[in-house]
């Protein structure tokens, strides 16, 4: 009971100021909403429900999706531009137990492994520029300002602005009563950006993830499914939707750099991800409708060749083979005041290690401090499943559960904490926090976030997120070898997001 | 590497002008686009092509009024008609449609032809006084009969919408906006239900929903 007071307590005044905050927010933008709304819903003239389930964005409707698919191509040519911010605030279960903390840091100094916990932070601010070009092209690209990017020396921190989703598309349609062919190419920067389900790895992580250490173990950082070429890459693909029932897409990606390097603009060139070649994407969907309800079964994959190194993009020894290959399933019902979305993905990744990968060795004993563990596995598997219920009223208040739970093989090139053969003591790797370390090489990790939100006009939503973990890196108790439990990092995040 | 992304720039531009595709368009601020495109480009996608909607949110089209659908665009387009979910999907679609788009379309869907929803089993109870309403009204509370306006065959007549075939759903909602909002106004409708029952909503939603061929 002291323990659930002292809590209360700690919280009380961050969470006063972060909802007054807020309040003040709303009272300055509630005048705006008639005439301030986001780019599409400025084009349409319609209300965000119309393309967002339940107002829930970024999950689509069926209509939606159909907006999507013809290339963002509906309604008027206007100003194409939007903003989003996002103001958020996480508090993790156990701040103790780790190196900054050991070491007297505060949090609110950047170095921290928890910085800003506890605090409120306005934490990225996006800009957008999409919408309708011609009667066939449209766009939707996004930049990003991420207001704690960077860790300073002197305890502070800096933003950075990079590019983020960016889907320039051409479309067509061709329908009457024997047939509807929707078809398109997109040239984006992200697989499976371009798609319109929101199970899909680029979407189904669905709220902006804040930088600060504080924010490393909320929902958006725990097992979601995605490609292992990650995003800012330069893509080009080729989809159908035929009849409302079969949707394929067949595309590659390569580096963004050279005429595409506005794909990966704000990123260095040693940090961009360098790809061989072409690296091929596909996805294969089958939909179906009736009444209110509307279902999708599909199945993605991509082969990536993605080098160590990303300033040596010439050594044939330096890069690893990825496949992903992936299920995923959505089932919508929508009818007023209600919806409710079921959505599960099941990635599977296998990566086949370069020469220059595997040519390392563990620098890490067994128990006894004299037998040195195994050396690398030539190929990893990782299995990422994620489930999620969501619920909305009047599109105004709803709630999700999610279910997540990776596994994988055991490997010694992830163990990242371990025994050193001097003393038998527990080390960790060069630069790795104790506090994200992995004792047994096993990359298992699971759990359960609760989800409550409240949209009190269309352009805000405001929610509240407790991810628990039951494991994290392997264990359950004791996963970096010295004391730190999967339920120390059960965090509780709050967000406002707001777009115009 | 500049001059290559101001290269692929100027192509995309140059993609992006003068490229109209008017038989395919999905341009609502076009006058040119004809009404026929716009229901198939834009429209079907919630009142399905041959405006037979599949989910019970969006009203069925096929074989309506063509006076009722033209007074309904326009009054969405005017903001006359201000009832969720409607106003929030047809304010925006309507608001530059011309008189020559709005009759168009009125013209194509009134001659669709309307589609048996599969309701499943519904309470032969509930269609009975479904039916009952429909024919006779609720003379206790001077209800008057629902075809004295619809018709007979719940077909409409000019601005009287048809109802027959309608998703029960839709006619539901219709019946509590009436009933209990100012969002649909200048009808007299909101006189006519005020006395209705919850189960005498949902009575005519379902017989209205199978009208009987």
């Amino acid at each position: 009971m002291a323990l659930v007071k002292n809590k209360l307590q700690r919280w009380c005044l961050p969470l006063t100021s972060f909802a007054l905050g807020l309040m003040t927010l709303l009272a300055i933008m509630a005048p705006m909403q008639a005439q301030a709304l986001p780019a599409f819903a400025r084009q349409t003239g319609q209300n965000c429900v119309s393309c967002h389930t339940g107002g829930q964005f970024p999950e689509l409707t069926p209509y939606g999706r159909i907006f999507k698919m013809t290339g963002y191509t509906i309604g008027e040519r206007t100003v194409p531009l939007s903003v989003m911010g996002v103001a958020s605030y996480a508090s993790v279960n156990n701040v103790s137990k780790s190196d900054t903390a050991d070491a007297g840091v505060s949090t609110t100094n950047s170095s921290s492994d928890f910085y800003k916990n506890g605090e409120p932070i306005l934490a990225t601010g996006s800009l957008f520029i999409a919408g309708k070009v011609t009667d066939n092209i449209g766009a939707f690209t996004q930049i990003t300002y991420d207001n704690y990017a960077q860790a300073n020396a002197d305890g502070s921190s800096s933003g950075h602005t990079q590019a983020d989703n960016m889907d320039f598309r051409y479309a067509n349609r061709l329908i009457d009563a024997n047939r509807d062919l929707i078809y398109g190419i997109s040239l984006n920067n992200n697989p499976s950006v371009s798609d319109p389900w929101n199970t899909a790895a680029a979407w189904m992580q669905y709220v902006p993830v804040p930088s600060p250490g504080s924010h490393q173990f909320i929902d958006g950082k725990a097992p979601y499914p995605g490609f292992g070429s990650g995003g800012n890459i330069a893509g080009l693909t080729a989809y159908m939707y035929w009849n409302k029932s079969i949707y394929a897409e067949v595309g590659a990606y390569r580096t963004a750099d050279g005429a595409f390097r506005f794909m990966s603009q704000g990123m260095d060139d040693t940090s961009i991800t360098r790809l061989n070649g072409l690296n091929p994407y596909w996805r294969l969907a089958y939909t179906r409708e009736w009444g209110p309800h509307n279902l999708m079964i599909g199945t993605s994959g991509m082969l990536a060749n993605v080098y160590d190194n990303s300033t040596d993009p010439t050594d044939s020894m330096a890069y690893n083979q990825i496949r992903n290959t992936g299920v995923d399933a959505q089932y919508q019902y929508i009818l007023d005041p209600h919806t409710f979305t079921a959505q599960m993905h099941y990635m599977q990744q296998v990566t086949n290690y370069s020469p220059n990968t595997l040519a390392g060795a563990s620098s890490f004993f067994q128990a006894d401090g004299v037998t040195q563990v195994d050396p690398y596995n030539s190929s990893d598997t990782l299995n990422v499943f994620r489930a999620k219920l969501a619920y909305t009223y009047k599109a105004k208040y709803g709630g999700s559960l999610s279910y997540f739970n990776m596994t994988g093989t055991t490997n010694t090139l992830n163990q990242t904490a371990g025994f050193v053969d001097t003393s038998g003591q527990i080390t960790m790797a060069p630069n790795q926090a104790r506090i994200t370390s992995n004792l047994s090489g096993n990359p298992a990790t699971n759990g359960i976030t609760y989800e409550a939100f409240y949209i009190p006009i269309q352009n805000v939503r405001i929610g509240a997120q407790y991810t628990a973990y039951a494991t994290y890196n392997g264990a359950s108790d004791n996963y970096d070898g010295l004391g730190r439990n999967a339920s120390d990092n059960n965090t509780l995040f709050l967000y406002a997001w707001v777009a115009f | 590497m500049k001059y290559k992304e101001i290269l692929l720039i100027l192509a995309l531009g140059l993609m992006g002008t003068g490229c109209s595709n008017i038989e395919n368009s999905r341009d609502l601020g076009n006058p040119n686009v004809s009404a026929k495109t716009l229901a198939a480009q834009v429209c079907s996608n919630c009142h399905g092509l041959d405006g037979n909607s599949t989910s019970p949110v969006f009203p069925k089209l096929a074989g309506q009024q063509a006076g009722y659908i033209v007074s309904q665009l326009t009054n969405y387009r005017s903001h006359q008609r201000l009832d969720p979910p409607g106003s929030e999907y047809m304010w925006g679609l309507s608001r530059h449609l011309t008189i020559e788009q709005i009759d168009g379309l009125a013209d194509y869907y009134s001659k669709q032809v309307p589609q048996r929803v599969n309701a499943g089993n519904v309470d032969p109870k509930l269609l009975a006084e479904g039916k009952e309403i429909f024919e006779k009204g609720v003379p206790a509370e001077n209800v008057i009969a629902c075809m004295a306006c619809h018709g007979p065959q719940a077909q409409g007549m000019a601005t009287f919408p048809r109802l027959a075939l309608q998703h029960s759903n839709y006619i539901l909602n219709q019946l509590e906006i009436f009933q209990n909002t100012q969002g649909r106004p200048g009808t007299p409708m909101d006189a006519v239900v005020h006395p209705l029952t919850s189960e005498n909503k949902h009575a005519i939603a379902a017989y209205l929903q199978a009208f009987p061929d």
